[in-house]
């Protein structure tokens, strides 16, 4: 048997309503409330304790509150976490979401789709019920077939194979038809006034800051040009870069040919290695500098690779950067990109 | 050219005389040889280093050429380590294990063409004599069809359509970003050959197009995929049906400057006009800078009326839910996913490497962990060749 541990709020752990809000995590040994449910409905899984918490609680101290709940959980040495169902109540998803995130081993929580705290659970599975208590006859069945699922192990399906809210993750499998039988498809949709998409690209539009005064402000000069001293003494990849570097100039005035060089792999760097100001423009800043155009050039300037970096991994580049920048002062960039 | 017929014949016609196609090599400077195996689909055995995949094809006259089916050329070279601008990418075909379902080539029957560099080859050298010798391979093995009797014949033909169907256009992006990244149409390459432009959409399935273009071996469109482009048979089939053809765009993918990038989006776009279409499926090629003509040319064409659907691979990070893509516009609205490169196929041991042992990064091909899709050939292709399809879990 697979040990389980159930998390619950005040309220279906017994303990009393909205005047037991504020009760702090509490150990119940095997499963009570919904858990009874549950524990009838699982195969080769067993809850062997029940956590719960007051919903005020955990809202007012939800550091604290999870850091006990995860000890109490720690302690049953369980291999996976069931949490709610919490249908539509937001604080009580949000910490079901937040305990099955943080547990450490497979689990899942259950809440209506739109529950508010359902963001909260991450990588962590979360299991549809309806929004209010009515909706624990289904819910429970559903909770306890996907969590044997875990136990057992056993490789997780698709959402609606398996039953759980999709949580982001871009899968790949094999449709019925090819892509361009599908293009055709949704075009001809699309003409006719329906228009769907397999992809939900959707950028992020960050609001730019307040506009500077370039003449008074500090500018940095960025590239993911794979811009590097000759040699490339730290080893930036030429693609699929890990990091990102920061190169003092000194008090130099132009990114001097054979000083300077790029190792990026995706475009033909033969022009920017003739001369490197055209991968960083180091000389035509400092004539701005010199002209009072531009306040100050900040002394070092950063350098990538952009080539078949993950967006993931780019985005996490593109904000320890600017965290970096701000803490040296610097108020505006000239990003030259490839 | 207004009617091809492409006449099929079986694979069992395919017979590889060695001598020939050493000849064929032995012919170019470039080369210092070719080594040729013949694998069967289900085989333990793992493909490196490769080119590109053609179909053996053999024009006949009259507007008819014939096709093997079932059977691909796979051209293989290792470069020589020498400095050049441009580097081919990783690609690979596994005919077994869990990479053989994310390439159509584990189901066909490979004439597998190992080519040894010639001593001081350059790789533009290297490169131009592999194209030829593969493309001369592939004419050399349908020969055997001009006495055989075709198991059937395909007719691609625009005949007369209603003008209630919604016209369709097909926007084809090639890429050329250099040598190794080049795809050429009629031989030249994509960025000297007056794109965009109209072309005979049955041009396209009769090897007008072929691929020298060695980046992400997933995001590439391999000589075979255009050549039984499901885009293009697809439209052919439907036109008549639940739609009118209404023509087939070339276009560059890696138009070197912005405004390169938005003045052949824009004539791409008032071709898609010109030829009557109300709406316009565009494809891309490679990845990343690419993605940006794409982009740029799906908002260009519904600024000018005509409605698009755009097809992309996604590059999402395993544990990231971001998709992936380099660019998007707003207009792109209809998009339609050919798979996720970045996920990994889980580690197989072939018994079996052809192509060379060591892979680009020097590790052994045969002892390879997971690997990711983006190197399995034409995998998430852009041209919706293949059923991949990324969703959300």
């Amino acid at each position: 048997m697979v040990r389980a541990v159930h998390y619950l709020n005040q309220f279906f752990a017994g303990l009393g309503g909205e005047e037991a809000a504020s009760t702090p995590p509490t150990r119940i040994e095997g499963a009570v409330g919904p858990g009874r449910g549950l524990a009838a409905a699982l195969e080769g899984v067993e809850i062997v304790a029940t956590v719960a918490c007051g919903d005020d609680f955990f809202a007012e101290h939800e550091e604290e509150a999870l850091a006990e709940i995860l000890q109490l959980v720690e302690a049953e040495g369980p291999e996976l976490i069931v949490a709610g169902p919490a249908f539509g109540s937001g604080r009580y998803g949000y910490a079901c979401a937040r305990v099955v995130a943080s547990a450490g081993v497979p689990g899942l929580a259950a809440m209506h789709e739109e529950n508010p705290g359902r963001g909260a659970a991450g990588a962590a599975l979360v299991v549809p019920t309806g929004s209010s208590v009515a909706g624990m006859r289904d819910a429970l069945p559903r909770m306890a077939r996907l969590a044997s699922a875990l136990a057992a192990g056993r490789e997780l399906g698709s959402p609606d194979e398996d039953g759980y809210l999709p949580r982001g993750f871009r899968r790949n499998h094999l449709a019925e038809r090819t892509g361009a039988e599908r293009a055709i498809e949704l075009l001809l949709a699309k003409l006719a006034g329906t228009t769907r998409t397999e992809v939900d690209a959707g950028f992020d539009r960050v609001e730019p800051p307040a506009p500077v005064t370039l003449a008074a402000a500090t500018l940095a000069l960025v590239t993911e040009a794979g811009c590097v001293p000759q040699g490339n003494p730290d080893r930036l990849p030429s693609i699929r870069a890990a990091g990102w570097l920061r190169y003092e100039l000194g008090g130099e005035i132009s990114l001097a040919t054979g000083r300077y060089e790029s190792v990026h792999g995706g475009f033909d760097v033969t022009l920017g290695n003739e001369d490197p100001n055209r991968l960083v423009p180091l000389d035509t800043v400092r004539e701005l500098e010199g002209e009072g155009r531009v306040g100050r050039l900040h002394e070092a300037f950063y350098t990538t690779t952009g080539n078949g970096t993950p967006v993931a991994a780019s985005t996490r580049f593109g904000q320890e950067i600017a965290e970096d920048l701000r803490a040296r002062g610097v108020e505006a960039v000239l990003l030259s990109g490839t | 050219m207004s009617v091809l017929e492409l006449a099929s014949f079986p694979a069992e016609l395919l017979r590889v005389d060695v001598s020939a196609i050493d000849a064929l090599a032995g012919a170019e400077d470039a080369l210092g040889g070719v080594r040729v195996d013949v694998v069967e689909p289900g085989e333990p055995v793992r493909i490196t280093h490769i080119l590109d995949a053609v179909e053996p094809r053999l024009r006949v006259g009259g507007g008819r050429t014939n096709r093997i089916d079932g059977v691909a050329v796979l051209s293989c070279v290792d470069f020589p380590g020498e400095e050049r601008p441009l580097h081919e990418q990783e690609a690979f075909v596994d005919l077994a294990g869990p990479g053989a379902a994310f390439t159509p080539f584990s189901s066909l029957t490979n004439v597998v063409l190992t080519f040894v560099p010639g001593a001081d080859a350059g790789h533009v050298e290297l490169d131009r004599a592999v194209r030829r010798v593969t493309l001369a391979v592939a004419e050399l093995l349908a020969e055997p069809t001009h006495d055989a009797e075709p198991r059937d014949v395909e007719r691609f033909e625009l005949g007369p359509a209603a003008d209630t169907l919604p016209a369709v256009a097909a926007l084809v992006q090639l890429s050329d970003l250099g040598q190794l990244y080049t795809v050429y149409v009629d031989g030249v390459p994509a960025g000297e050959a007056g794109l965009p432009r109209a072309v005979e959409p049955a041009a396209l399935l009769d090897t007008a197009v072929t691929c020298g273009e060695y980046h992400w071996a997933a995001l590439r469109n391999p000589t075979l995929f255009l050549q039984r482009s499901s885009l293009v048979r697809a439209l052919f089939q439907e036109h008549g049906k639940r739609l009118r053809f209404a023509g087939l765009v070339l276009m560059r993918g890696y138009e070197q400057t912005a405004e390169d990038k938005q003045r052949a989006a824009e004539r791409a776009a008032g071709l898609a006009v010109e030829l009557g279409a109300g709406g316009a499926i565009i494809t891309t090629d490679g990845g990343g800078n690419s993605h940006t003509d794409t982009m740029l040319t799906c908002r260009a064409c519904e600024r000018v009326g005509v409605r698009t659907a755009v097809i992309v691979a996604e590059m999402a990070d395993p544990d990231s839910t971001n998709p992936g893509l380099t660019d998007w516009v707003p207009e792109a609205d209809c998009i339609v996913s050919s798979g996720n490169a970045e996920e990994l196929v889980p580690a197989w041991r072939p018994e079996r490497v052809l192509g060379g042992d060591a892979l680009l990064d020097g590790t052994s091909a045969q002892e390879a962990g997971p690997i990711p899709v983006r190197n399995y050939l034409g995998a998430t292709n852009q041209t919706g060749h293949l059923a991949l399809r990324a969703t959300t879990w």
